[in-house]
């Protein structure tokens, strides 16, 4: 038998202004295939949500923000969704100042560049190549889908754990982190390219292997001119990724953050990755 | 004006049976919306608690090459309230995915997992053109419907069916304004109840090709589908343009705030 307690707050602030808040607590204890969860309140695990939403209220100070607070008998864990103009990231407290500072300068530029050469080299910066890995071997490894061959040079721990969303939901094998590495691998980045500033979503469809990122925010590069990119989808193979990866360079970026969704069911993966190139040419 | 919400629910899902019991409570004040449980357990309904033991769902015997990649039954027991306004609800849900391949199928009514799955086991894997003259099945006519919303075609009118009760309590009518509260977590927005569709011409063709299940999410319009044509079963993308007839024998599925399908025919 297992017993999971949780507490969750979430507030939404638009404008400076407290739109949204939102107190959920329950309890779920779970006996082979069977599960029952109540909304029974644990005192102690609110009380630590206020007291962490209190701190993130006044740290993590952004005109459009929520912020979401869970508190387990393990851990409490804040994160927080900023928004600019149509730019958004997860980040945590530990990492809000230098995330906020990110997402202004991304959604400070806007969009020149009119059309997008998917032919050109991807150049996957911020540790945005971490989203890229979550969908190309964190959730084919969710599905127990047979292994494919990647570079030897990349390495990526994703160890997986039943995690769930609440107590109303059933636990399922999920990803509790991606940290891609490389060793001995070279980069060189080339003169003309498309460099990934910050992606807005992906999924991966277990059907077909096939992964979908939607990036937010990218430019195009030509030597020294870069212009901005509008938003463009790019759709692969698992395998077309693996045989795009042509190199690596320095130790892994923290990704902002990646907020999975799989079976309705929404969680946070820290989420690390070196600079990257692709090349689907 | 606060909103409470007393509920019991038994959700099989994939071979885990959950039982969930949750009160909460939510409410509005200008822009500011604000929620949580209700500390209290004063409900007394456990109907849906009764009814565990007969939710698993029926075992259905598929060709061996369909696998079934999700299977979800709900029954749930709410009771609501909103001001002097009370109202009790019994919800029961299920929620299939079936896959052959590359295709897969999403089913949200009992009785049309057997023909769906025929359909699917017989079918090729190579898009092709869609016939010129097609019907869309009552499963797929409900899904659409609510994406018709703003852009109805002509010859065809998009109605509200009156008798749901809304998010603040309110009988709807068929020409009033509702807003729609799918959980108490969420503030309500504003929504058509039980939409259905109607057209004057209401025989339908029956020796058509039908559009027996959506392959995926409608987008522009554009319905990826399963269609089967005598014998042939193949996927398809086919662009909605113009409806020629739509039958007046509907069924309820459980798409937005409702949605009333039907057979028609482009």
């Amino acid at each position: 038998m297992t017993h999971y307690a949780v507490a969750t707050l979430e507030e939404l602030w638009s404008n400076d202004r407290l739109m949204e808040r939102r107190l959920s607590h329950g309890q779920a204890t779970q006996n082979d295939a069977e599960i029952l969860a109540t909304d029974v309140r644990d005192d102690a695990l609110v009380e630590a949500c206020e007291r962490a939403m209190s701190e993130a209220r006044v740290q993590c100070v952004a005109p459009h923000r929520r912020i979401v607070v869970e508190a387990t008998r393990e851990s409490v864990a804040t994160i927080v969704v900023l928004r600019d103009a149509d730019c958004s990231l997860v980040t945590d407290p530990a990492h809000f100042a230098r995330d906020s500072a990110l997402l202004q300068s991304i959604a400070a530029i806007p969009v020149e560049a009119s059309r997008v050469d998917e032919a050109l080299p991807l150049v996957w910066r911020n540790g945005s190549a971490a989203v890229l890995l979550h969908e190309a071997i964190g959730h084919p490894l969710e599905h127990a889908h047979a292994a494919i061959a990647w570079p030897s040079w990349l390495d990526v721990d994703v160890p997986l754990a039943m995690r769930r969303a609440s107590f109303r939901d059933v636990p399922m094998q999920r990803m509790e982190r991606l940290v891609a590495s490389q060793r001995g691998a070279s980069l060189e980045v080339p003169r003309q390219r498309i460099d990934v500033l910050l992606v807005d979503g992906g999924a991966y469809e277990p059907l077909t292997e096939t992964v979908t990122l939607h990036i937010a925010a990218a430019d195009l590069v030509d030597g020294a001119n870069a212009q901005r990119l509008p938003p463009f989808t790019l759709a692969k193979t698992r395998g077309e990724i693996a045989r795009a990866l042509a190199g690596a360079e320095g130790e892994p970026i923290r990704y902002p953050g990646v907020i999975c969704s799989r079976e309705g069911q929404e969680l946070y993966v820290p989420s690390f990755a070196p600079l990257m190139l692709t090349v689907f040419a | 004006m606060i909103y409470r919400k007393r509920g019991r629910s038994v959700r099989w899902e994939n071979g885990t049976l959950i039982r969930v019991s949750e009160n909460g409570w939510a409410r509005e004040e200008g822009d500011f919306f604000e929620c949580g449980p209700l500390r209290d357990d004063s409900v007394a309904e456990r109907g849906a608690f009764a009814m565990a033991e007969d939710l698993p769902p029926r075992a259905w015997t598929f060709d061996p090459e369909i696998r079934v990649e999700r299977r979800i039954v709900t029954h749930g027991i709410a009771e609501h309230e909103y001001g002097e306004a009370r109202w009790t609800e019994e919800t029961h849900r299920v929620h299939i995915a079936l896959t052959r391949g590359a295709l897969r199928v999403l089913i949200d009514r009992e009785e049309d997992v057997a023909p769906i799955a025929d359909a699917l086991a017989r079918a090729t894997h190579d898009e092709r053109e869609p016939p010129p003259r097609l019907r869309l099945a009552p499963n797929v006519t409900a899904a659409l419907l609510p994406l018709l919303f703003d852009v109805a075609p002509p010859n065809v009118r998009l109605v509200q069916s009156a008798g749901a009760i809304d998010a603040y309590g309110n009988r709807v009518g068929e020409t009033s304004v509702h807003f729609y509260r799918p959980s108490y977590r969420v503030r309500p927005v504003r929504a058509p109840f039980d939409l259905r569709l109607e057209c004057d011409v209401t025989e339908i063709e029956r020796d058509r090709p039908l559009a027996v299940a959506l392959l995926g999410p409608i987008r522009s319009l554009v319905l990826p589908v399963l269609i089967r044509d005598g014998a042939r079963v193949y996927p398809s993308r086919v662009r909605l343009h113009r409806i020629d007839a739509v039958s007046s024998e509907r069924i309820w599925y459980p798409y937005g705030a409702g949605s009333f399908g039907a057979e028609l025919m482009l």
